[in-house]
């Protein structure tokens, strides 16, 4: 056999087994450019059966900066019913498509959801698919977003907390405060996070703006500030984070949230499944207090964490946080028990002299009595 | 001395024993559901839901109470039994602060005599004017300011910060519930060990 024939056949034989690997429907045909030649056209609309108008633009600034995207998800891996674009007609691919299915990634989140009250309104003639809450094309990151802008891009879209939550005390302080999960999805894990808020400037400092102040970046944070090299910010390194941020003029207050970390279990939402019992999350050894993370969110929305010892919770240094139980201040229930306990002993001293001293006072009322 | 020479002293008019009373009931109250509040995990007393409701409306019930007081002594300018004689105040507050610490246990005469214009000896004066005018009033707004943070949070953020307030407000918390307990064992110090209690009820003290 010849050097030619054995390069060839062994050509044949790559091609036979790339060919042969069940590949998931990806169409790697049709690229998103393809899409967005007519799905970037603003005005671009389809009509519906009852003669509604939907918008079928996608904003692709927008969807650029999607998860989906940013993870290299292309258009038809979702509109997998698209094979083909016919570019000479006038609709290039079908009027109707399948619903995306985003089960085929999303398992856990899918199961998740199906054992919730919005998957169960379906019985009710009322259909809450996924996109209903993240959107269609647009879903990003919610790790480091605030329980402000959380709510208002999911729960808020539909539901008015003020209906229903007038036995809560604070109802205003857990709505600013509490992402509706915490409470909704009991199941997931919550953590507290820690954010800068510039007063000279008004605004929550990004990562660039409070590493370019302290002159260094990302990886260099953690070890400016864990001094003990542990991997988490103790009272004492936090009060040197502080110090450090004044030596750099950053003049602020750390702002605290209680979100939910984004795991599948976030989905499961139930009718009298939320957490009521005011005990579970007042309480100093609360799981609602464990995971504190101060968190610095890049320009560009990354989020680099760092893991901050709960007891800071107890410091001075967050002065604007506060939830019964979790947030005491140690000193304060030491002087506290002191001043009770001096009030308590100046009594119980003086009651032990007076008891003492009555043969005394006997004495010198029978010497009054017989003069 | 018989019970002939006994003279009966209306010193305690009925808009008094009211506040006094309803002020004593609501301290204990905000004492007890305030533990609950602060040591949930130690005090089993109630839910936490439970004390949060029970704390804000006695709260408010004390608030209110605290506006009949001061009607009464500003409105009949009785509020002068409070005041301090700035002449006779040290010399008399030396004189007390001996008679509680070293003449009493010899059966020396309580120096200070109690009439209905000059109700308070000069340590019960300075310590009810001080709990008076600033400790109750400063203990009303920061429960306000605590009863509902969003609404209040400007001037939280004001005053510092809500843990600022929270602090305030709990060591004031820890110096009413010191001040209770010795406030109770002063008022056994009559000729007998219930006679204030007794004429905190009808008003009229034994004067002997």
């Amino acid at each position: 056999m010849t050097k030619k024939r054995i390069k060839c056949l062994l050509m044949y034989g790559v091609a036979a087994l790339v060919l042969s690997i069940p590949w998931p429907s990806f169409s790697a045909d049709i690229s998103n450019d393809d899409c967005m030649q007519c799905h970037s056209d603003e005005g671009l609309s389809r009509t519906e059966s009852e003669g509604i108008k939907e918008k079928v633009y996608v904003d692709q600034n927008a969807f650029n900066y999607s998860m989906h995207n940013i993870n290299g998800i292309k258009c038809v891996d979702c509109h997998e019913d698209i094979t083909e674009l016919n570019m000479d007609a006038e609709l290039p691919h079908s009027a109707v498509l399948a619903p995306a299915q985003c089960a085929k990634c999303h398992a856990e989140e899918n199961e998740a959801y199906q054992n919730s009250v919005h998957r169960k309104a379906k019985g009710k003639g009322v259909s809450i698919p996924c996109y209903s809450c993240h959107e269609y094309h647009y879903v990003t990151k919610l790790d480091s977003d605030s329980v402000f802008e959380r709510e208002n891009r999911f729960c808020l879209k539909c539901h008015n907390p003020n209906n229903s939550h007038d036995w809560l005390p604070q109802k205003e302080a857990h709505f600013a405060y509490v992402e509706c999960s915490v409470c909704h999805a009991p199941a997931a894990a919550k953590r507290i996070n820690l954010r800068f808020y510039d007063l000279i400037q008004q605004k929550f400092l990004n990562a660039d703006d409070i590493l370019a102040a302290l002159k260094t970046d990302t990886k260099g944070f953690m070890p400016l500030i864990d001094i003990d090299k542990d991997g988490i910010i103790n009272p004492d390194e936090f009060d040197n984070m502080v110090f450090l941020f004044r030596q750099a003029n950053l003049r602020g207050t750390f702002h605290a949230e209680l979100v939910v970390e984004m795991s599948p279990s976030v989905h499961q939402i139930n009718r009298g499944g939320a957490q009521g019992d005011c005990n579970q999350c007042h309480e100093p050894t609360s799981p609602f207090f464990q995971d504190i993370t101060f968190y610095l969110r890049t320009k560009d929305d990354r989020l680099v964490t760092n893991q901050v010892d709960r007891k800071v919770l107890e410091t001075y240094n967050l002065n604007h946080f506060y939830a019964l139980g979790g947030t005491r201040v140690r000193l304060l229930d030491m002087i506290g028990i002191l001043i009770f306990l001096g009030g308590l002993g100046v009594a119980a001293a003086h009651l032990t002299i007076r008891i003492l001293t009555i043969p005394l006072r006997q004495r010198r009322k029978e010497q009054e009595h017989h003069s | 001395m018989t019970i002939d020479e006994t003279k009966m002293l209306y010193v305690h008019p009925a808009p008094v024993r009211v506040w006094h009373w309803v002020n004593a009931a609501g301290f204990i109250l905000l004492i007890l559901t305030g533990l609950q509040l602060r040591y949930p995990e130690i005090f089993p007393f109630m839910s936490l839901q439970d004390a949060v409701t029970i704390h804000n409306y006695v709260g408010f019930v004390v608030i209110g109470n605290y506006f009949l007081w001061v009607a009464y002594y500003f409105g009949t300018l009785k509020i002068r039994i409070y005041i301090p004689n700035l002449i006779t105040f040290i010399p008399a507050a030396i004189r007390q602060a001996l008679f509680y610490g070293y003449g009493i246990f010899k059966g020396d005469p309580n120096p200070h005599h109690m009439t209905p214009d000059h109700k308070f000896n000069a340590m019960q004066q300075s310590a009810y004017l001080f709990l008076m005018v600033l400790l109750l009033p400063v203990q009303m707004i920061t429960g306000l300011f605590l009863w509902d943070v969003q609404y209040f949070q400007d001037y939280i953020q004001v005053f510092g910060g809500i843990k600022i307030i929270d602090s305030v407000h709990v060591l004031i918390f820890f110096f009413f519930a010191a001040f209770m307990c010795i406030h109770c064992y002063l008022a056994t110090l009559g000729h007998t060990p219930f006679a204030h209690f007794k004429a905190m009820f009808t008003g009229y003290e034994e004067h002997h």
